[in-house]
């Protein structure tokens, strides 16, 4: 707040201080007063309205500046109630008061909003827990059928299970803020899970496995990490290179004291201005547009998984040729100090 | 005949269970009364439990303890939760194993097997008609005759031995090696049945393994 603007808001303040003037010089002038005695008054009025102009100035200044500059410096600018002095004058008060009431009526419709989300995801959850026994149930007919059934029906079903797997894990990446414990698990239980679940699909694509783990040990959450590495298989199994032998590397090893997985398929690659673009929300690209249907989904969710988990999740790929994703677990001597 | 008793509120899963573990040579009994699970789960002398988290009446994680008070039964939770804690929790409560569903069933009865063979480890030693097998040495041997079988074939001959008498699908063998970190493919796996039916004709047992066309394989 600076003077000039001050004065140039108060303009009519100081015409009308003027005007007075004017108007008690002519009275004064007309009644024939003496000239010291109007110079006096002349004097003491001045003096006194400039001392009331300044101070009213300071009083707001002081106010006005704390407010703006914490509000400048807030990153959560609907806290500023909280760091600011309560003012002594009418309209500061009447700003302050205002501020509490909107305040208050916002976070209140934050709360309903956050109680909204959180009941959605809860029934998505359990909605999920109840459309997993159908499910199971289908698998069982499915196996015990299976003579007279064909193995597309058990394909179908677990495509089924991972669509929505892939809702269950879309929930828990957005709207919950630790729905996860971190603990010392073994890569090679995990791989081999992943690698089970897929394995009709597998099998089927005559992919070839290599799995070499060289580091078994990894802090994380075993079903998160699960589903992330689900997700990638099931993308180099989708993408994958009809003009050649398809091959799926899982590679683990330890590289200066952080742990890494790489999974490497020599599928049919991304091209180079995608491949920033994959871990965004619905992003398809050309191998999306192109033939397979594609969500855009899985990396995005494997993605936000990886970042909550305290993973780092990165790409490497070659249009044509390979793509590669790797999992940074980070160091695990950060964990060891609570085990 | 080993006695499997089933926990699940799922008419049609815990039926279909049913079928699965009598098929696979378990004799198998479905929880109906929930009110006084606790008493039957314990009386019915079951070898083993097949127990579901979500239950009637009682939550399952609170039958698990009541039956862990008198009892060392084998059990195995399942649940449709996939949540890590439930699991820690579970194992806490004294669960030998937690399985998620849909879960593959073949997996299922792999696990049941090796929770019994847990249990019941007094030798390493298992026989076929005049064969000893070692599974953990991974040998064969008639009289002071010794064939040596990879990991691969061993894992094959235990899971035939274990179905003798069944047949067994290229698809149960694929998913027990598989589950052993053995990710080999269609081929390998006709490569390595026809090695250790080569192994067996050395012992003698030239028709020990037959082939049922578009079904599998049997151990005679």
């Amino acid at each position: 707040m600076n003077i000039k603007k001050y004065l140039k808001d108060k303009l009519i303040d100081l015409i009308i201080i003027l005007v007075t003037y004017i108007i008690i010089l002519l009275i004064l002038f007309v009644f024939k007063t003496p000239h010291n005695l109007i110079i006096a008054i002349t004097f003491i009025y001045f003096i006194m309205n400039i001392m009331l102009v300044l101070i009213n100035f300071f009083r707001k200044k002081k106010f006005y500046d704390e407010f703006l500059n914490n509000l400048n410096r807030l990153d959560k600018k609907y806290l500023i109630l909280e760091t600011i002095t309560k003012p002594n004058f009418l309209e500061g008060e009447l700003l302050y008061q205002s501020l509490y009431e909107i305040d208050k009526s916002m976070i209140e419709n934050i709360k309903k909003i956050e109680k909204e989300v959180n009941d959605f995801k809860d029934y998505i959850e359990m909605w999920i827990h109840e459309v997993k026994i159908p499910i199971s149930s289908l698998t069982l007919l499915c196996h015990n059928h299976k003579n007279i059934l064909s193995k597309n029906y058990f394909a179908q079903v677990k495509k089924l299970d991972n669509y929505i797997d892939q809702v269950l894990y879309y929930v828990r990446s957005n709207y919950t803020e630790k729905d996860f414990s971190i603990r010392k698990i073994s890569l090679d239980k995990i791989i081999s899970e992943v690698l089970l679940k897929n394995k009709d699909d597998l099998l089927e694509n005559s992919i070839d496995i290599e799995v070499n783990l060289d580091e078994k040990n990894i802090y994380s959450d075993q079903k998160w990490l699960i589903f992330i590495i689900n997700q990638i298989i099931n993308n180099s199994i989708k993408y994958k290179n009809n003009t050649k032998k398809s091959i799926i590397k899982i590679i683990s090893k330890k590289c200066h004291d952080k742990v890494i997985l790489s999974i490497y398929d020599n599928g049919i690659g991304i091209d180079k201005e995608d491949i920033p673009q994959v871990f965004k929300k619905s992003f398809t690209g050309n191998n999306g547009r192109d033939s397979i249907k594609s969500t855009g989904m899985g990396l995005y969710i494997a993605n936000k998984l990886c970042e909550k988990l305290g993973h780092i999740l990165e790409i490497n790929s070659k249009k044509g040729e390979y793509t590669e994703l790797i999992i940074n677990f980070g160091s695990n001597n950060l964990y060891n100090l609570n085990d | 005949m080993k006695k499997i008793m089933i926990v699940e509120d799922d008419k049609t899963i815990s039926e279909e269970l049913k079928n699965l573990l009598d098929n696979a040579g378990y004799e198998s009994i479905i929880l109906k009364d929930f009110k006084n699970s606790v008493n039957i789960v314990l009386e019915s002398k079951a070898d083993l439990v097949l127990l579901d988290i979500n239950i009637p009446n009682f939550n399952g994680e609170l039958l698990l303890k009541e039956i862990r008070k008198t009892s060392n039964v084998p059990v195995i939770m399942v649940t449709s939760k996939t949540n890590e804690i439930d699991e820690v929790l579970s194992i806490s409560y004294g669960a030998d194993d937690y399985i998620t569903k849909p879960y593959n069933p073949t997996l299922l009865l792999l696990r049941i097997q090796n929770i019994f063979k847990r249990i019941e480890r007094t030798s390493d030693c298992y026989f076929y008609q005049e064969l000893e097998f070692y599974p953990t040495k991974g040998i064969l041997k008639k009289e002071d005759q010794e064939v040596l079988l990879t990991k691969n074939e061993m894992i094959i001959f235990s899971y035939l031995l274990n179905n003798k008498g069944n047949i067994v699908t290229r698809d149960d063998l694929m998913t027990d090696l598989w589950n052993n970190e053995e990710y080999i493919n269609d081929n390998a796996l006709t490569v390595n049945i026809s090695r250790l039916r080569n192994k067996l004709s050395e012992l003698g047992y030239y028709e020990a393994i037959e082939t049922r066309k578009g079904q599998g394989y049997i151990l005679i």
